[in-house]
């Protein structure tokens, strides 16, 4: 039996460079847990967000993933000025994090996952990373995150990575593979042949990982753009995502500093420098006797796998790790502070902050204050609604709102029977309400445009407003409406008119509506309200 | 493939194949069993080909010859559905050719104008000859919604006149939203549905498929909400969410106004579809009975509601449903037809059956006290000769249980 080999089955330490000797477990044997556990939380995380994209009406597991999100849980709380105890697994990972570092990053993170296995980088290895001391912007991307939420502003989390892997899995990739698997059916569905087959195919997918209903995002062209420069940052140096710009990463970064488990070299290390060309955080070295900084370190274990003389060890260490040149600086901060302030002040006094768009609809019992400060922008709401009718505001509610639920009535109304929007909102800013709650919540006001309604307009008859208005006692009635036509002839039909006391702006009328274009009848936030 | 070079190249497509296959079987047998499978004279190629794998031309090679299989069998033309000679039931009454217009050959008196006779038949279409002793309509009335229903089919001569061994049966109830259960009435009584699977698979229907497309709500939801989905389950029937790739566009030959629509191509190719609405209130037809309740069979479906009488009417005129029952058991007077108000529900306890569409929601008419005439899809059905509004004209059989 070799030395080494000894060694590692008694899980025996080496000496450290500094001399100091301890009982530390030998990494190499978690390498290959390292890469099971982080394909099965991409696969756990994956299988939320298409269980909760289905659309049919199942609890909502997709933001059982938000609630392990510290900087989406902090800034929340700190915009929202309350306790949300949903959060509390994001406590328990800050805990981890005090004793195991980065390990989210490196082990759990859904979109660390996808950069590790999917982003191109070509580079790396070829090219010297660029300067590190750009891994500060990501603790500037924080505080500023952190400070905007104390203004009571969450926009920034639209960056939080959670929320991109959500908004990006259920609102860009689910529905474009929606589309394709579509089209490719309804081309194959014409050979008589493949029916059978297709129709197993199509039965199985559907209501499990297809929508019979196909989505319509707006903005989903920004969600690629963020994705796919997530990923194509990569290009720059691996994981260049986490090690530059990540905000939920430098929180993970910052308390990773003082954590309990750190990376070691001993004294077998023969200065190959193999640990510090492999390693994707790129945060090994070499002048430092190729130690890390164990905020930067992910416990990727990928050191250990190619260090020829099993050199690297992990081991406890209390003492907080400084004196690295990018670590964040009061300036920092307090230049944070200054631009957060700008920042909110400059979002603010947009025209949307003074004069609200009219067809800015929210869901279900959502007020817009609280909402705005309270919505992550996770996504989780667009991509549970069944109709596919939440979407994500672009320029309705201002760049403040951006990535924020609106129902756009057209592409989808707000379902008489569901509440579904409400049970995944990881925060509350969609209140939870049962279904006779709801109704008390009107989301806005129905109105008929008569230049464009048909019998209004002497085209005909038409009424599908009020056949589709699903109220027991319907707000939508049908008024006889003479219309003369040039000959001098009175044609008489039937038009209709919503009765606001009673309509709930469900907007299943405007999605319904037959004339082509906008609708005929359109929800609108209440004027009167 | 008639020039020399393209033989070659499918030549060369069929050598390659076999590489391919004889280097699986290379790698599976190299640190096993020793054997060699191949010694020809292209081996070489095959070891170049083994350790290139797969190179981009070939790759994009195979690709063109997958892309172009697939392009001809997808242009290869559609089995039409011939118009092969209808399957006469066991009637005393002959069917008179392949014409589907009139609903009875009987000579029972209607006044309808025939359509034009080149309409082709699909499966669905094939007419029933009323036999001997059956009713041209039943009605039974009873406070068992299931009893009820069985009388009134056997009233008409029983489900054994309208399904062969072997029938692939589609029943079409109305699930029209997710919103409210049965006792609101606005979906169709689930015990009604439950009865018509048993008896068609009764009858020796191999299959029988429930469906319909909600406009408010997922197919599941209502399927759910509507309680059909566990009585037509227990009743050994399947639930079928209709998936978008099945919409086709199909031409309606007989249709005045829609000329072709996206339609439900498995309700068309069916043996047999039998409609099952319910009784209620609606806006703008004024009652949602069997016609209207054909306007699940397709897609887009605001878009018909001008001229909608003639719109359903030409919908019927595709779709013919060989066997129509109407579920009067609760009947929604207003507020339709989603409903969701029981001081609007009615306790009628009325079924009404008969294979002519068009006469079952004259009938039903006269259960919210008005005529059939004054419900325009009826009046534009029974002008295209789809069926008989003519009450008067008809044998019905009235049973109270």
């Amino acid at each position: 039996m070799s030395e080494d080999t000894r060694k590692r089955l008694k899980g025996e330490g080496g000496r450290m460079k500094d001399g100091k000797s301890t009982f530390i477990p030998n990494p190499s044997s978690f390498i290959l847990p390292h890469r099971v556990v982080q394909g099965l939380a991409l696969a756990l995380f994956l299988g939320l967000a298409v269980y909760s994209w289905r659309g049919l009406r199942a609890p909502a597991p997709a933001s059982t993933l938000l609630h392990l999100d510290p900087l989406a849980g902090l800034a929340a709380m700190l915009a929202a000025r309350r306790w949300l105890v949903a959060f509390i697994p994001a406590l328990v990972l800050v805990i981890g994090g005090l004793f195991l570092g980065r390990f989210w990053c490196g082990w759990l993170c859904p979109l660390g996952a996808l950069l590790d296995w999917l982003s191109p980088h070509p580079l790396a290895g070829r090219k010297p990373d660029p300067s590190s001391r750009w891994r500060g912007v990501k603790y500037s991307l924080l505080f500023l995150t952190l400070f905007a939420a104390l203004w009571g502003n969450l926009t920034l989390l639209f960056l939080d990575p959670l929320t991109i892997f959500l908004r990006s899995v259920g609102a860009l990739l689910l529905p474009a593979l929606n589309w394709l698997i579509t089209q490719a059916e309804v081309g194959l569905y014409r050979v008589t042949l493949l029916r059978g087959a297709l129709e197993t195919i199509d039965t199985a997918l559907r209501g499990a990982l297809l929508s019979y209903k196909q989505p319509y995002y707006g903005g989903i062209a920004l969600f690629a753009l963020v994705l796919g420069g997530v990923l194509a940052f990569g290009l720059v140096a691996r994981r260049a995502w986490c090690r530059y710009l990540c905000p939920l990463g430098g929180l993970f970064a910052l308390i990773s500093k003082a954590s309990w488990l750190k990376r070691r070299v001993t004294e077998d290390c023969v200065s190959c420098g193999a640990c510090a060309r492999k390693c994707p955080m790129g945060t090994i070295d070499d002048r430092k006797g190729y130690a890390s900084d164990s905020g930067e370190c992910t416990l990727c274990l990928d050191c250990a796998s190619v260090c020829p003389k099993d050199a690297i060890r992990f081991g406890p260490d209390w003492r907080v790790d400084r004196g690295w040149a990018y670590d964040p600086s009061r300036r920092q901060v307090l230049g944070a502070l200054g631009a957060s302030l700008a920042g909110v002040a400059l979002l603010k006094l947009g025209p949307r902050a003074h004069h609200p768009y009219p067809y800015r609809l929210r869901p279900p019992g959502a007020k817009e204050e609280t909402l705005l400060s309270a919505c992550i922008r996770c996504g989780a709401c667009l991509t549970i609604c069944p109709t596919h009718g939440l979407q994500p505001s672009l320029a309705q509610s201002g760049l403040e709102g951006l990535g924020t639920p609106i129902l756009v009535p057209r592409l989808g109304h707000c379902e008489y029977s569901c509440t579904a929007c409400g049970q995944a909102c990881p925060t509350g800013a969609i209140p939870r309400l049962t279904q006779p709650e709801k109704l008390l919540h009107p989301i806005g006001k129905a109105y008929v445009d008569p230049k464009i309604c048909i019998p209004w307009s002497g085209r005909g008859d038409c009424i599908v407003c009020e056949e589709m208005c699903p109220l027991p006692e319907k707000a939508i009635f049908l008024r006889e409406a003479p219309f003369t036509d040039n000959h001098g002839e009175t044609h008489t039909f039937l038009a209709p008119v919503v009765l606001h006391e009673r309509c709930i702006g469900c907007g299943l009328c405007e999605s319904k509506c037959p004339v082509n274009g906008e609708a005929a009848i359109r929800v609108m936030v209440d004027p009167m309200s | 493939m008639c020039c020399p070079r393209g033989r070659q190249a499918a030549r060369r497509q069929v050598t390659l194949a076999f590489g391919r296959m004889s280097c699986a079987f290379d790698s599976m047998t190299r640190s096993g069993v020793k054997f060699r499978l191949l010694q020809s004279d292209y081996s070489d190629r095959v070891k170049g080909y083994c350790m290139k794998r797969v190179t981009r031309r070939l790759f994009l090679r195979g690709v063109i010859v997958l892309g172009t299989g697939a392009a001809l069998a997808a242009c290869a033309p559609a089995p039409t559905l011939e118009p092969g000679p209808p399957a006469s039931p066991t009637g005393v009454a002959g069917v008179s050719g392949a014409r589907p217009a009139s609903p009875s050959p009987q000579p029972v008196a209607t006044s309808t104008p025939s359509v034009p006779s080149a309409t082709p038949l699909t499966k669905a279409q094939t007419p029933s000859a009323v036999p001997a002793g059956a009713a041209y309509l039943a009605v039974a009335r009873g406070t068992s919604p299931a009893e009820i229903t069985m009388r009134a089919i056997a009233g008409i001569g029983g489900m054994e006149r309208f399904v062969k061994k072997g029938y692939d049966v589609i029943v079409k109830p109305n699930i029209c939203n997710a919103n409210h259960g049965p006792e609101y009435a606005s979906t169709t009584n689930p015990e009604v549905v439950a009865t018509l699977v048993r008896l068609a698979l009764g009858a020796g229907a191999k299959r029988v498929r429930v469906m319909d497309y909600p406009f408010s709500g997922s197919a599941q939801a209502a399927y759910a909400r509507s309680g059909i989905e566990e009585a037509v389950k227990a009743a050994g029937g399947e639930m079928e969410v209709m998936a978008p790739m099945k919409f086709v566009e199909t031409a309606i030959p007989a249709g005045l106004d829609l000329k072709s629509w996206r339609f439900y191509q498995p309700i068309l190719e069916a043996d047999l579809v039998i409609n099952v609405p319910i009784a209620k209130d609606h806006g703008l037809a004024r009652l949602t009975l069997g016609g209207k309740n054909l306007m699940g069979t397709i897609e887009n479906r605001p878009a018909i509601h001008r001229n909608l009488g003639q719109r359903i009417a030409d919908i019927t005129s595709l779709v013919r449903p060989q066997l129509t029952v109407v579920d009067a058991v609760r009947i929604l007077v207003a507020n339709g037809p989603t409903g969701g108000n029981l001081d609007d529900v009615r306790e009628t306890n009325t079924v009404i059956a008969s294979h002519d569409i068009v006469a079952a929601d004259a009938y039903a008419t006269t259960l919210f006290g008005l005529r059939p005439e004054d419900i325009s899809y009826i009046v534009a059905s029974a002008k295209m000769g789809l069926g008989t509004m003519d009450l008067s004209s008809i044998r019905i059989e009235e049973l109270n249980v």
